[in-house]
């Protein structure tokens, strides 16, 4: 899968080994001495892509950078490197999504193996995420009196409840329900739940 | 007629009554002594004898008894004119005086005295002294004759001679004519036997000008044999004593004498008769008499002559005391500086012994000293070593990194180097590169080993110009994956430029990194905001403060001083030598070491080193 990988490390020579093996496995490779050069130009996160990230950097550290993305809503998978294998930061990047945590040196296999694994998931996330921008956007499309009848109607209430609460006619409810699926892109109220709930709508 | 018969008859009868007086009185002598000498009393022999006799008849135990002197100085004057005139002058001065005893000092009185005697002392004891065996002979033994034979032989004086000169080879004999001697005339007899085997040089009867020349040129191993001379030979008379004294102006030897009197004029010695001791022998011999002893039962004395020497003389002569003969007295004896100075040489002694003994201590002391700073930074570099390797621990992780970070980049550029050689138009520009990456990456990893094995080789204490900003960046980056693992953020602020300081990195480095792990163990309770701050400083021109602030929980106010002190840990698995170390070191380089509490909380340790010039 091709992408563009992000290699956060403040050692030069690692820095040319890796990006030199990335290009020469096809992918694009964009380099960046510290954390914070990466924050003042963040990467386009449409395009496949991943962050290969040194532990052990000056100034702002891998975790830290982390934390920043996740705050800043990034979904780009980080792949962290380490100079030695140490549990206690480990565990703090896996439970904070860290999608691979490896111990230099690396070899390539397992390397390329975590930043495909990491450019996979990129793309699952990034297609889940467009889905739901698009459900967003139905959702958007909708109009005021058709979101209060989708709200109700994915919570279970029957046409005539909703038509009750309203204070309007079944016929009424019926067809703006009609309207929702329609414009939902759904044949089924399931799927209309599904939605919804994906929306976290329900809660 | 009657009364002159009667008168008459009176004087018989008186005289009658008188003789056995008389002969009584023979048997009470009157307590007097006249005593004759021959000589005039210029020279010190005879003025020695005459005191002797003198003391010894006055002495306390004799105070009741009468001494009259005469000088008959017969060694000059003679002949029968002067012999009557002597012999009518004494019978008139003495008419009213009664003698007990005459004391004839010398042959020539003793010859005058026994010729006179009939007629001006009749019937009274003689005594004699400065008479040899010889002179004895000569005049028999009348009665009432004893007193006292003086013994002196040339034999002796020869043995004197031999004493003072080594291998003695030649004699001269100084004096006047034999037969005009008193106490050696003789030793003219004596002179083949007594000097057989040496060469004789015989100067007696020479006039004194003659003689002055001679002894001035006499060869070598001489000694002088000197007797007596009373004068110049051209009608200049004078003492014995003092004709010696112009002889020993000239002498190039040493000049043997028979008489005490004679070691002071210049004579160094020999077997000497003492004038003193014969007049006092001759006194004793009066007294016995006069107390009532009979002079025929009274042998006659001898007193002989002894070795005694010149000891100023001796010196001159560099003869040593140990070749005198056996019994010597030696007279003039110089004190030496010792003796003469005694009581402040030995305070001088014990000065310098006190203040020997008082170096000795220092230097001892000193030296004990010495050791034990030896032994002392001996044990601080063990000790010191023993904590580099315990901080090894601490460190491990970080030195994982360090190394890891260049194999990391060595496998990374092998493989790709391997892919490339695969395809089939291998890039041989890039493989190039490729091989240089991996040859320095190479040499980086080479150097961090070899900056563990600096650090943890066991070195002794030197020291050498170097950085501090370069020792505690390194100390920093040693620690910075420590810290990330503890998450703790690390800090150091440098001050600008290089900061020269004289001293041993690699001890530095420990103690800073001593510092930093304490403080990152101090704060691991706290949950968050974990920070170590280091900081350097010029301190005015001359020293250099270094600070380590954390924002820990600070050290409780009553621990501040402990916190140096060995085995002071709060730590669970503390050895609590850390910093005792790190005080032990910074001392070492001439440096202070304090810690206090922040203001805004935290504890701050800071030491000073003095800045190179």
């Amino acid at each position: 899968m091709p992408g563009r990988i992000h290699v956060v490390d403040d050692d030069a020579s690692f820095r040319t080994a890796i990006e030199r093996r990335l290009k020469l496995a096809g992918y694009q490779v964009a380099t960046y001495t510290s954390a914070q050069q990466l924050l003042d130009c963040p990467p386009d996160e449409s395009e496949p892509a991943c962050i290969l990230l040194d532990v052990q950097i000056p100034g702002l550290s891998g975790p830290e950078l982390q934390g920043r993305l996740n705050e800043l809503g990034s979904i780009l998978p980080i792949v962290f490197l380490s100079g030695h294998a140490d549990t206690p930061t480990t565990v703090r990047t896996i439970k904070a999504g860290a999608e691979d945590f490896l111990t230099k040196p690396v070899e390539s296999e397992q390397l390329l193996g975590a930043i495909e694994r990491a450019l996979a998931r990129h793309s699952t996330v990034r297609g889940e995420r467009q889905r739901l921008e698009e459900m967003r956007a139905l959702v958007a499309a909708l109009t005021p009196r058709e979101r209060q009848v989708f709200s109700l109607v994915v919570r279970g209430r029957l046409n005539k409840q909703i038509a009750h609460e309203l204070g309007t006619t079944e016929r009424t409810i019926k067809a703006h329900r009609q309207q929702v699926m329609e414009k939902m892109k759904v044949q089924s109220l399931a799927e209309l739940v599904k939605l919804a709930e994906r929306l976290g709508l329900l809660g | 007629m009657i009364r002159i018969i009667s008168l008459e008859a009176l004087i018989i009868g008186l005289v009658a009554w008188l003789v056995p007086a008389c002969v009584s009185a023979q048997e009470m002598r009157p307590e007097s002594v006249l005593v004759l000498d021959q000589s005039d009393l210029r020279g010190p022999f005879y003025y020695q004898l005459w005191s002797g006799l003198r003391a010894a008849i006055e002495a306390p135990a004799h105070a009741r008894v009468t001494v009259y002197g005469e000088n008959l100085d017969l060694t000059r004057f003679g002949g029968t004119a002067y012999e009557e005139s002597l012999k009518r002058h004494l019978k008139e001065k003495y008419r009213d005086m009664p003698i007990g005893i005459v004391v004839a000092i010398g042959p020539a009185t003793l010859e005058h005295v026994l010729r006179w005697r009939a007629e001006l002392w009749p019937g009274i004891p003689i005594v004699f002294a400065m008479l040899d065996e010889t002179d004895l002979t000569k005049v028999g033994r009348p009665a009432d004759v004893t007193g006292v034979i003086t013994r002196n032989t040339l034999a002796d004086a020869v043995k004197g001679a031999r004493a003072v000169v080594a291998g003695l080879d030649t004699v001269a004999l100084v004096g006047d004519a034999w037969d005009r001697q008193v106490l050696f005339s003789h030793w003219d007899d004596e002179i083949v036997t007594a000097t057989s085997g040496l060469k004789v040089i015989d100067l007696v009867g020479q006039k004194m000008s003659d003689i002055r020349k001679q002894v001035a040129q006499l060869p070598e191993r001489s000694v002088i044999v000197y007797t007596a001379l009373f004068s110049d030979g051209e009608g200049t008379f004078y003492p014995p004593a003092t004709a010696l004294g112009m002889i020993a102006e000239k002498a190039n030897g040493p000049i043997v004498v028979g008489a005490e009197a004679l070691l002071a004029p210049g004579g160094i010695g020999g077997y000497v008769l003492v004038g003193s001791e014969i007049g006092a022998e001759a006194a004793n011999v009066a007294l016995r008499i006069l107390d009532g002893e009979r002079p025929e039962s009274i042998p006659p004395v001898v007193s002989a002559a002894k070795p005694m020497f010149n000891w100023l003389q001796m010196q001159r002569w560099n003869v040593s005391e140990s070749s005198l003969p056996e019994g010597s007295e030696i007279r003039f004896r110089q004190p030496t500086f010792l003796e003469r100075y005694r009581w402040q040489s030995m305070a001088i002694a014990a000065a310098l012994l006190v203040q020997a003994g008082l170096i000795m201590f220092l230097l001892h002391e000193r030296h004990m000293r010495r050791n034990a700073e030896i032994e002392s930074r001996m044990r601080m570099t063990e000790l010191a070593h023993v904590n580099r390797q315990a901080t090894t621990g601490e460190l491990s992780s970080s030195i994982a990194h360090e190394l890891n970070q260049p194999l990391g980049s060595i496998l990374t550029n092998a493989e790709t180097a391997e892919i490339i050689l695969k395809s089939d138009h291998p890039d041989i520009g890039e493989i190039r590169e490729i091989l240089a990456d991996i040859k320095r990456d190479d040499q980086r990893a080479g150097e961090v080993i070899r900056r563990l094995r600096a650090f943890l080789k066991r070195t002794p204490f030197e020291t050498r110009d170097i950085d501090l900003n370069e020792v505690m960046n390194e100390a920093f980056k040693f620690m910075s994956v420590q810290a990330t693992a503890r998450n703790v953020a690390l800090y150091l602020q440098t001050a600008p430029g290089a900061l020269r300081i004289k001293g041993d990195p690699i001890q530095l480095q420990q103690v800073v990194l001593n510092l930093v792990v304490n403080s990152m163990d101090a704060m691991a309770a706290i949950p968050y905001g974990r920070t170590v701050i280091g900081r350097t400083e010029r301190n005015g021109g001359n020293t250099v403060e270094i600070s380590i602030s954390d924002s820990g929980p600070g050290i409780p106010p009553d621990k501040l001083a402990q916190v140096f002190d060995p085995f002071y840990t709060t730590k669970d698995q503390g050895m609590g030598i850390g910093l005792s170390i790190a005080r032990t070191i910074i001392l070492a380089h001439k440096g202070q070491i304090w810690a206090e509490n922040q203001n805004g909380g935290g504890a701050a340790f800071h030491f000073t080193l003095p800045l190179a010039a």
